[in-house]
């Protein structure tokens, strides 16, 4: 019997994507198989050339306007927004409900070189001290909580990649303990020349758009957004009568201690946070209809995971359909793994299995059927989200239909 | 509502402070803020700085070249706890060992110098090795591979409250079977932009430019260094103490609640259900002490009835991630010994930003 104290379900997805606004738009878009990877039009730095996927026309909202908000914390708060929309929660329902929020990035988009060559000249230049104060990732679950009234227990995490998948199991837990009625739970992260030029130096970006799973990967692109999930227990979620989206019926997370930036090579990390996720999700392998990949486009990552779902799913009776959806639109770093979530429970809710874009010549991996070309419509009960990162993070989600 | 978390007990402290390394509980001797000289200056200008020192004199074997500060010392810190614990990690499934790390700024350092390497190369001439490195998750990422960690890994950060949040997420992993054994880190290097901030800002003590002015002064002296804590479940730490022998407790975290609003002392006094802490150890987290509402709240909740520590000089000047070392000078204080086998309360509040409580049992 299950313990609807103990059942965490999903309520509330918003999103904005370089599709823009709402998980409505993002599957239109997605389901039409179209791609928002675009070489770079705008001048994001002097001699960068590449393909990313841009959120653009952000709405402005009007409590975000001060240079202490930066455009990190504007498109959490627009996803958040959306979240609250789709749930039918109002505000005073938010009133004592937690948030967890991600980014790697935090407020570095408001920065710039000058801020290292003199930064007391940089801080007195207009705005300039407010600009820096969005600088901690903390701030973004601060802007949310404020803008939104929301005072229960605040906390943001940076995980690299894994971030926006993390902070739903951290979400989950956090109710599990009791510390509020519910959670906003997610991941944002926009485009900025730090990020850009990191990966360009590490040579990790495919300057055409990326094809993950392909034998022929050249690496990843980025892109950015923010997803947000609102998350309660299923006693708390027919108690307000909510409308609810889906069920987190196992998380995960592990570590591969192995390499700063590069995945253990056999996936072992992830092969063991996919099976602890299974495990508390009370499922096999058999039962995961779709899991939506990390998939990244780069040589490692890719060879690492497709070796991944070989071992966790060993001994299911057909190959485990798997696809990147960051073939659509980048990777949005600490936004990706929530969006991603948002992504699968779009899948499950619709019953479809998206296809890797561009994917033509897949990693040779037997247990694996490497999604691509059509979607394919099917009954899809349960599927998974795979996350990882820089510095060996992974985190697995499991997400079932919120209708059974 | 309450976190009422399971027993989880601190088996473990390491640290790096303006102390030095330390194993164990940080002795508490007086400290005077020590003039920078990292970076020019516009005069002197004075912190609570760790003293240099080789990391492979503490910690044997690890290897900490071009790595933030802050990483350095998480590696040292953990490995100072764990040796603190007893803990061989050869016989421990390390798969089951979590590590939560808070900050509030992350490796501030290597972001300065990634920014630099940009105004001198341009954005296409940064340096690779440097950029992951910049990762607020960066030393928590190398405690794990130092150490073999394979368990969750987190970073997290909350204002006012990141060393709080970190003991919470670490209890509650603990408490749902997660894992067995978590390393807990809190801190933050200071770097020329993070003071200049502070200076501009115009959050400084006065003591910050002279040796005349009292610590206690209006404004804060900033501060550096990372604390690392060893927490084991009750019954993992059972099943451990017994390959340990002489394996201590420092203390046993009963429950946690943190809010970023509300009545503090409404939910506070719910989560103690009528039980009066001998201890509180206030957490101000950057807050000037002489204007810091948490030891006036601790008054207000327990009147004369209890021992109220007020913020610990360093510890004070970690904006956020000063929990941990202000949870271990308490612990080590003259007021913390004398009320042994009592509870103690550590209470961080933040004008309009909400509070922490968690309680312990010595």
């Amino acid at each position: 019997m299950t313990d609807p104290h103990k059942t965490i379900v999903v309520t509330g997805v918003g999103v904005v994507s370089p599709y823009g606004i709402g998980l409505d738009c993002l599957q239109t878009g997605m389901l039409s198989g179209k791609s928002c990877l675009e070489p770079v039009k705008d001048d994001v730095y002097p001699g960068f050339e590449g393909t990313i996927a841009q959120v653009r026309d952000l709405p402005p909202l009007a409590e975000y306007s001060s240079p202490r908000y930066s455009r990190t914390d504007q498109l959490a708060g627009i996803a958040a927004q959306d979240a609250m929309a789709s749930s039918g929660c109002d505000r005073s329902a938010l009133v004592d409900a937690g948030i967890v929020m991600a980014s790697t990035l935090g407020g570095l988009t408001e920065i710039d070189t000058g801020i290292a060559k003199d930064p007391g000249a940089w801080y007195r230049r207009p705005g300039g001290l407010l600009r820096a104060a969005s600088y901690p990732f903390a701030h973004v679950a601060d802007a949310m909580g404020e803008h939104f009234g929301i005072r229960g227990p605040r906390c943001a995490i940076s995980v690299a990649c894994a971030s926006g998948a993390m902070a739903v199991a951290l979400a989950a837990n956090t109710l599990l303990d009791g510390a509020a009625p519910l959670v906003l739970a997610g991941g944002c992260d926009p485009l900025c020349p730090f990020t850009l030029s990191g990966f360009n130096s590490l040579q990790a970006l495919d300057p055409n758009p990326c094809s993950p799973f392909d034998q022929n990967r050249k690496g990843l692109n980025l892109g950015e957004g923010s997803a947000v999930l609102i998350l309660e227990t299923l006693a708390g979620a027919t108690a307000r009568n909510a409308n609810i989206l889906a069920v987190l019926r196992g998380w995960a997370m592990t570590n591969d201690a192995f390499h700063p930036t590069a995945p253990q090579k056999e996936g072992s990390g992830l092969a063991d946070c996919i099976r602890l996720a299974m495990e508390m999700a009370g499922v096999s392998g058999d039962d995961v209809g779709y899991v939506n990949a990390h998939g990244t486009g780069t040589p490692l990552n890719d060879s690492a995971e497709a070796q991944a779902y070989e071992a966790a799913f060993r001994g299911r009776k057909l190959p485990i359909p798997v696809s990147s959806t960051k073939s659509y639109f980048g990777h949005c770093l600490g936004a990706a793994g929530a969006l991603e979530a948002a992504i699968t429970i779009m899948a499950i809710r619709c019953g479809a299995l998206i296809p890797t874009l561009r994917l033509t010549n897949p990693i040779e991996t037997p247990g694996v059927d490497w999604l691509r070309g059509e979607v394919k419509r099917q009954p899809l009960p349960l599927a998974m989200s795979a996350s990882s990162g820089f510095g060996g993070s992974n985190t697995v989600l499991i997400f079932e239909s919120g209708r059974s | 509502m309450s976190s009422h978390l399971p027993s989880v007990t601190i088996t473990g402290i390491g640290s790096v402070s303006p102390h030095g390394p330390l194993a164990g509980l940080i002795p508490p001797s007086p400290l005077e803020p020590a003039v920078i000289s990292t970076w020019a200056t516009a005069g002197p200008r004075r912190a609570f700085l760790v003293p240099p020192f080789r990391p492979a004199d503490v910690v044997p074997g690890v290897k900490t070249r071009r790595l933030d500060r802050l990483s350095v010392w998480a590696l040292v810190a953990s490995s100072l706890a764990i040796k603190d614990a007893g803990i061989d990690l050869t016989q421990v499934d390390r798969s089951r060992v979590a590590v939560v790390f808070a900050t509030a700024f992350g490796c501030v350092e290597l972001t300065e110098a990634f920014y630099l390497s940009a105004a001198a190369n341009g954005w296409n001439g940064t340096d690779p090795i440097t950029f992951p490195e910049t990762l607020a998750s960066a030393p928590a990422s190398h405690v794990a591979m130092f150490h073999g960690l394979r368990g969750p890994n987190i970073t997290v950060s909350n204002k006012h409250f990141s060393g709080e949040s970190a003991l919470i997420q670490a209890a509650s992993l603990l408490r749902h079977g997660q894992a067995d054994l978590a390393i807990v880190l809190a801190g933050d290097a200071l770097a020329r932009t993070l003071y200049s901030w502070y200076e501009e800002a115009d959050l400084l003590s006065p003591a910050c430019y002279t040796s005349d002015s009292a610590p206690e002064a209006d404004g804060f002296i900033p501060s550096e260094g990372v604390a690392a804590l060893v927490m084991e479940s009750s019954a993992s730490g059972a099943a451990h103490s017994e390959a340990r022998p002489g394996t201590r407790s420092y203390a046993r975290m009963i429950s946690g609640h943190w809010a970023s609003g509300g009545q503090p002392a409404e939910m506070i006094g719910r989560m103690l259900s009528g039980s009066v802490p001998s201890l509180i150890i206030c957490s101000g987290n950057g807050a000037p002490c002489a204007t810091s509402p948490t030891a006036s709240l601790a008054r207000e909740m327990v009147g004369d009835g209890a021992v109220v520590l007020r913020q610990q000089s360093f510890a004070q000047g970690l904006p956020g991630t000063g929990a941990l070392f202000h949870l271990i000078l308490g612990l080590n204080s003259k007021s913390g010994s004398s009320c042994i086998n009592g509870r103690v309360l550590l209470l961080g509040t933040a004008r309009d930003h909400g509070f922490a409580a968690m309680l312990f049992e010595l």
